[in-house]
Formats: C-alpha cells, structure tokens, sequence
C-alpha cells in the first residue's frame, strides 16, 4: 500500500487487505474514482487560461496606448508594475497547484494513479520554475494522470509535443538552421533508451527531426510547422527518411532497449535498486508484448514474488513527498496544517512541480542527510503535537496572505488511541507500531518505546502526553522506510 | 581539538557504558589505513587545516558598478543615470576602480588580501536566476549533474563520513553542497540543528531519543536483521560499500546526533567582542567566525546575501548592499585576526551573473552575462586577474567572459584546500589563475 499508493489509515491498509492479493492489485488497477473527481483551480483551464493571456495582451496594449505620452522612465515604471503584478499571480497559481496535488494525494481514492502521476513527472521532468507558466504544467499533470495505467509510447508522443516540456527544454528555438540537439538528447537518453543505446550521429540527426515545434499561443496547442522543420532525409538507427518528429518516437520504440530502460526504472521506482538483470528482460518482454501498455507490467510488478521478497519489503527509503502524505494519512488527517505541504517538501528536498533538472530527481539514499533527517523528526513532532503553525513563520504568512484555506493543526489523538486504552501501555504501543512501520521494529526499540509510554502513565496520559510519545516514534530511522 | 573518534566516544558512547563501538564506525576509521593517512589534513582539521568561505550574492550582482571601468567612454555612454565617477570610486588600477561603498574591501586590496578576477563567467551563458545559479553551484554547464562543486570535494577529497566538513547557514542546503556521500551540514540557526522536543521532561525524552538514533550493535535485535542481511550494495548514491538502506538511515542518524551536538555546544561557548551590524550576511558570518574558533573540522562555510537583482532604481539599493557585505567582511576579518585564525581562512564571492551593459529605462540593469570575484583573506595573491570584458565587443549586449569560473575554483580547490582529484570535482581539467 505504501509503495502502490502513499500508504494509509489501520482501516484503510485492513480494507485492502481483506481482498487479497490479486483483488487487491485489481482494484489499484482499475480505480472508481474518476480523473475529473478533483476540480482544477478555475485558471487551470486552458480556455479560461487562453482568454486571459488574450485579454492581458488586450491590457498591454491599452496600457502602451496611455503611456505614449509619458516619458521613457515613467513608462518603464509602469510597465514593470504590470509585470510584477502578472508575476505575483503566477507565482499565486504555482503554489495553487502544488497544493492542489499534494491535497489530491492524500485524499485520492485512487492511490496508485497519483503514485504513477508522480513517476511520469519525475521521469519527464518538467519544473515551474523554468516554465512560468502554471496553467501549462496542470496541463501537463493532467496528461500524466491520463496516462497513469495508459501506453508509454502514446504518452513520450504527446510528451513530445507538451508545451511545458517544450518551453522546459527550448524546443521552440529549435530551427532548420540551427537544430536544438540538447531536446533530441534528454528524449533518447533519459526519456526512452538510457546512455549507450545511440550514437551521437543518432542524436544530430534526430535533432533536425525535432526542428520547428511552435506553441500557438491561441489554443495553447504545439504543432510542427511545415515550414520551420528540416524536411530533409535523416539516418537514424540505421533507418533513412525524411523523418519529423513523431517518426523518430516510433523509431526509438522499435528499439529492445527502449522497453528495459523503462521497466528497470519503473521496478526501481517501485521495488528496489539494481535488480537482476534477467528479471527485467523478462518484464521488458510482457512490456513489449502489450505494446508498451503499462497496465500490465504494473500487475506483473505487484503479483511477483520477488516484489514481496527480503530485498524489496519495507527497504525502500520514503522520498519527501511520500513522507509527508503518509504521515498525514497514518494520523489520520484529513487536511494538511496551512502552508506544511509547501515547507514540508522545500524542506526535505523534493517540491512537487519544481525538480531540479530534466533528469528528476535523485531518490533513495540521496533523500537522506543529516539535515533532511532532523527536519524530517522534526516535522513529524510539529504535527503530533499541533504545533505547525508556530514553526511556520514566513511560510504560514505566505499561504495566509493568499486567501488558503486553514487546516487542523494537528491530528484528533484521541482517534488515535481513546483515554481508556491508554493504560495497557504495551497495547497501546502495539498498535501505533502497526499504524505507523512498515519494517519490523526491533524488540530494543519496542521495549524503549513501552518504557516511555510507562514513565509517561504514572502522572497523566493526556493528548500531550501521547502526542510526545507519538513523535518519539516517528523520529526513527525505521520510520523513514516503507 | 578532539577527533572525530574521541567525540564520539566522549560524547555519544560515554553517555552509556555499555554501548560499543558501532560496527561501521569501526570499518570507517579501518579504511584510514597508512595510505589514507597521509592525505588525513582532508579529514580532520582541528586549528591547522585551511578554511573557504563561500560568500553568494543572489540575483546577479552587477560587475560594471562594482568593478568599475571608469577609464572607458563606453561605460559612461551605456550608463548616463548608473555611471559611477572616477572620483567615486577606490582607484584599484589603469581604468579600474572600486564601488566606493567597500573601503574595507580597498583596504585589503591595498594590502595585497584581496584577489579582484575581471570578466568571470562561462561558454553560452544563461540569463534565467535558476538555471544560472545552478550551474555556478554545480559547475556543470549543461546543467545535469545533480551534485555540487563544494559537494563533489566533500565526496572525493574528504576521508571519513564527518558531516560537518561543510556547513551552510541558509535557509535550504546550496546546490553545491549536493553529494554522493557528504552533503555537509545546512542550518539557518544552530537553535534549530537538533531534535526539538518542546514537551515535557526534555533531558528524559532525549534520553530515549539518543537511544533509538544509536545503530542497533548486536544480533539480539531479532526481526530487522535477517532483513538486512546480504542486501545489495545500496544504489548510486550516498552509501559506503555494503551498506542497506537501513544501516544507512542509522548512521545518518548517528552522525546528526554528533554534530548537533557539537555545533551546539561551539555556538553557545564562543563569543566575540567584535561588533558585527544585524544584517544577515553579517550574522551568518559572525557564526563562521563562532564555528571557526569553537575548532570545529569544517573545510567550506557557504553563506548567502540577497538582493542584487537590481532591475530597477539600483543606485541606492546596489551601493548599499555592497556596503553591507563591505562591513560583515570588515567585522568577519577583525575577528578572525582576533582568533589568530586570519591566515586560515580564504573568502571568495560569486553570482549567478553580471547585468547588461546598458540601463534600462528604470536606472536599474537587467540579466547580463560576465561579472567579477572577490577572492579575500589568507591564502590570495593580491591583485587583480583575468582582463576586463571589452565594452564594444559584446554578446547580445552583454559582456563576453574572459575568466572560466571553474579556474578560480580549480586555484581554491587545488592551491587553497589542496584537494586531489580536481579534475574529477570540476568534471574537467581546468587550470588555475595563479591566485593561491
């Protein structure tokens, strides 16, 4: 549940388990929950988006007309306060979205398509702050969860043709005279093939491919102008043609390498690091076999048993994002504390909409330092004893002075654990251990934790006093694994 | 100065008699064999190791009102609200002078403390804040590594997993402190560097704390050990040889515990009578110079002053933080001589980039390309380097650079830290200025 979704409630882990195994994955599969069950901020809408940006060139212009007879200064003067002023509304709707995301996670019913959401964002990475443009990377987001369980081939398509990964990689600029070799680059190396499954002449050659990508700004669309593309012969592979751009996709699926790249990275994404090699051949050949549907690789990952073996259970270190959902999810919270998701994840290293380059981010291990790991315990006890809101500071302010929406400060503790269970001390650690470890605890630090909770019951067990023992817990190395 | 050993013995160990020595602690110090020990000034410092301190001025600060190259018609035609007069300025050579608002800075010069390198950029500069930073931070052009130049010294030139080898007082950890193995230490404030329990019973709740951060050191721990047992060797970052995820975790948290302590307990004995102003630069840096006397091992210091992106009525608002940084310098130096750790240390200043040539209509400059270092302290050659970008021969009317970036940091990395391996640190060779 952990790994398919970003974990969940007592109740919520009990419900998928009573299924069993293969209902389980079934159902993970095939969520009820619509796509559209989560309402976009209303300038998420590319139509609603499009007239705006049409009615600010209106404003623009209005605005030229009336300077005309001012002097340079002030007309510059006046220029830039409306640039400040479109800049603060991006930079308003940027974090609009990122709350928008982070708040669908945690309420999905439908983890495992944001789990693959986040996957897709992470391998064709694409960063607002680069892009600008929010409105554009929803767009995008959206594609992504269209694509969730969808083919990977259809997707690197459209991918291609995205506006916000053409604005990301400068592909617009790309033209006849001077092909942009960089975009044709980052899709066979860190998109689709990995390094050493072409050559350098495959990459130039590629590029011309790639030439005269235009966004109209109308209908935010990306179309291959006829006459900005190189519509000469191109080699690539070994194969001659006057190639565009979607040619060259087709080309690069056509290739063995393509399918393993993916299915080790998908496996890694979801099971462990550096699996066997065989292993992903064989995946790479189901894959290949579904032309490129995910659907099935992903049942195949989730019904094998090597995914339930010593090497990938309760191994996989939490990256931020995950960290943050499943924290909320185990205590329990319907709503994140005001502006915790934004500092939460600035924090720890991973902001949802903001990688930190075309290749995604560094997982596993590189999450982990000795500030990341403070901040992590001390996060976790901000939350279990309902104090985010005096840590927060600027970053409360932020999300305040923006009109968002307050949250509980911290968890209900007598949900957790009601005052008159609170007294079998063992009990009452059993079962936060089962509520918050994925990994086996050990007996020292199940003993220490029983000896706190005793020292603890002596005076009182009140919310307090729970919620101390609570963030004892969670500031542990073992609770960083899932 | 105590090893890192002996501190861990002191510190952590000596709270429990019964605790051993971790396992990996052991195989750790094991790998200081005779060979590694001769490299060991990499390792631990105590009062004798040079010391860098990164000093960023965020948002493109502007080389031509710094450096000023008041001998060039050019200069005053692109600038007729920005241009700074002869007479305004610290005569530093032929045509060149300095933003008045730094005297200190001129003082230094003077002496023969400061290194000025003209021209400092790189091949098909970019113009965006966060792309630009980037790849100063990373000192890869194409913008795709995902490690630091400062992080890659940690890793390569740096024995031992101490992590306080680096440390930065920022708000979040510098791209150029991301490493493989040893990304350093980043805190706003050392306050916050800890476990903060805020509850009742603080000494017992981090009696517990301590204890369940402690690797676990013998096979009664039952469940989690057949787990770990025969994992892999870990993925591409961060682990030594055969480590699992979780006996990653519990060294990271091990080695949290140790420099938090520490830091805590230099940052609270150490004071100075120096005044420093309350800006933050000066703050931070009074807490290099708090960190430095308290002996701590740490090689690079990362710092940060904000607000040079000067896009509008820059006169006042660039002179006035060029004088703030001029005086958190000033202090930060007193006090080091104070110490007697003057000569120890080496500051270097960079930004993201320069700004145009001309003004724009809001007697403010926009992103440009090339700008200027100041490289101060004990380890510099006075003077200044590099040549002054021409003022006609432009790109796209910025200034072309005449200095790569990476050969001011190959002279500190090789002349000033004397790290091995540059080469694989900068991701090319690149040969130095002469300035160390």
């Amino acid at each position: 549940m952990s790994r398919a979704g970003f974990g969940g409630s007592p109740d919520d882990i009990g419900l998928l388990h009573a299924m069993g195994r293969e209902k389980a994955v079934d159902f993970l599969l095939n969520p009820e929950e619509p796509i559209k069950a989560y309402p976009k901020p209303e300038w998420a809408d590319l139509k609603t988006a499009m007239a705006d940006m049409a009615e600010m060139t209106m404003e623009r212009r209005e605005m030229m007309a009336e300077t005309r007879g001012l002097s340079a200064e002030e007309a510059e003067k006046k220029r830039r306060e409306m640039q400040k002023d479109v800049q603060q509304e991006l930079r308003r709707q940027g974090l609009e979205a990122q709350h928008w995301w982070f708040n669908r996670m945690l309420k999905t019913k439908a983890p495992l398509r944001e789990k693959m959401t986040l996957f897709w964002h992470d391998h064709f990475a694409t960063s607002i702050q680069k892009v600008k443009q929010p409105v554009l990377l929803m767009k995008q987001n959206e594609l992504f969860r269209e694509h969730a369980f969808g083919n990977f081939r259809d997707l690197t398509q459209k991918i291609v043709r995205d506006p916000a990964m053409m604005l990301y990689l400068d592909t617009q600029r790309s033209s006849k005279s001077m092909p942009n070799e960089n975009f044709a680059r980052e899709v066979m190396e860190l998109f689709t093939l990995g390094e050493g499954n072409y050559t350098e002449e495959d990459v130039k050659q590629a590029a011309r491919a790639f030439t005269g990508y235009q966004l109209n700004r109308i209908n935010g669309e990306v179309v291959q102008s006829a006459r900005a593309w190189d519509d000469g012969e191109k080699t690539i592979f070994g194969n001659t043609g006057p190639y565009n751009g979607k040619d060259v996709v087709n080309l690069i699926f056509k290739k063995d390498a393509c399918a393993k790249f993916m299915m080790t990275k998908l496996w890694e994404f979801f099971a462990y690091e550096k699996p066997v090699d065989s292993a992903m051949e064989d995946l790479a050949a189901t894959f290949r076999k579904n032309e490129y549907g995910m659907k099935p690789v992903l049942r195949e990952i989730f019904l094998s048993r090597e995914f339930y073996g010593e090497k990938a259970m309760a191994t996989q270190i939490k990256c931020p994002v995950q960290y943050l959902v499943q924290l909320l999810k185990e205590l329990e919270m319907e709503s994140a504390p005001l502006g915790f998701p934004i500092m939460g994840q600035t924090q720890l290293g991973q902001v949802l909409f903001m990688p930190p380059n075309v290749a995604g981010w560094d997982w596993g291990k590189a999450w982990i330092n000795t500030n990341t790991l403070l901040t992590r315990y001390n996060l976790a006890g901000s939350l279990t004893k309902g104090t985010v809101s005096e840590m927060m500071g600027r970053a409360k302010k932020f999300a305040e002075r923006r009109g968002m929406r307050k949250g509980a400060n911290g968890p209900d503790l007598s949900g957790l654990a009601a005052e008159s269970e609170r007294n079998e001390t063992e009990k009452l650690v059993d079962g936060l251990i089962a509520r918050f470890f994925s990994v086996p605890v050990p007996a020292k630090a199940r003993e220490s934790f029983i000896t706190y909770a005793d020292s603890k019951k002596g005076v009182s067990f009140t919310d307090k006093e729970l919620g101390e023992l609570c963030h004892l817990m969670l500031s542990t190395p073992h609770y960083q694994l899932c | 100065m105590k090893t890192r050993r002996d501190f861990i013995r002191s510190v952590v160990l000596g709270a429990s008699a019964t605790w051993t020595l971790p396992g990996f602690i052991d195989r750790t110090f094991a790998e200081l064999g005779d060979e590694t020990r001769d490299r060991s000034t990499q390792f631990t410092t105590g009062k004798d190791g040079t010391i860098l301190v990164v000093l960023q001025l965020a948002g493109g600060n502007d080389g031509l009102n710094t450096l000023v190259p008041f001998g060039n018609d050019e200069y005053y035609k692109a600038r007729p609200k920005l241009a700074k007069k002869e007479k305004d300025l610290i005569r530093l050579g032929d045509g060149i002078g300095l933003n008045n608002s730094m005297p200190f800075l001129g003082s230094l010069f003077k002496e023969g403390r400061l290194g000025v390198v003209q021209g400092v950029g790189y091949p098909n500069p970019n113009r965006s804040h966060f792309v630009s930073t980037s790849i100063w931070e990373t000192a890869d052009t194409t913008n795709r590594v995902n490690t630091g130049w400062l992080g890659r010294y940690f890793d390569n030139a740096c024995e031992g997993v101490d992590p306080t080898v680096g440390m930065s007082f920022n708000k979040s950890t510098p791209e150029s402190f991301g490493a493989m193995r040893n990304p350093g230490v980043s805190l706003s404030s050392p306050e916050l560097y800890r476990w903060i329990h805020s509850g009742g019973n603080q000494a017992q709740a981090e009696e517990f704390f301590s204890e369940l951060n402690q690797p676990k050191n013998d096979v009664e721990d039952g469940p989690t050990d057949g787990g770990s047992i025969d994992m892999p060797a870990g993925g591409k970052v961060g682990s030594l040889a055969g480590e699992s995820n979780l006996d990653f975790l519990e060294r990271v948290a091990l080695d949290a515990q140790v420099s938090s302590k520490k830091i805590l307990e230099v940052a609270a004995k150490h004071k100075t009578n120096v005044q420093y102003d309350g800006t933050s630069v000066a703050r931070n840096l009074n807490l290099v110079s708090r960190m430095i006397a308290g002996g701590m091992p740490t090689r690079v210091y990362y710092v940060s002053h904000g607000g040079f992106d000067t896009h509008n009525g820059q006169v006042n608002s660039h002179d006035r933080l060029l004088g703030q940084l001029d005086s958190a310098l000033k202090s930060f130096f007193a006090d080091l001589k104070q110490q007697g750790n003057d000569k120890r240390v080496t500051l270097m200043t960079f930004s993201e980039f320069g700004r145009r040539v001309s003004e724009n209509a809001s007697a403010g400059t926009d992103h440009g390309k090339a700008s200027c270092m100041f490289v101060a302290g004990g380890g510099v050659k006075g003077g200044l380097y590099g040549k002054y970008p021409s003022l006609t021969d432009l790109s796209q009317g910025d200034l072309n650079h005449t200095v790569d970036f990476r050969s001011v940091y190959a002279d500190l990395l090789g002349g000033w830290l004397k790290a091995p391996n540059i080469g694989k640190i900068l991701g090319g060779e690149y040969k130095g200025i002469g300035m160390t």
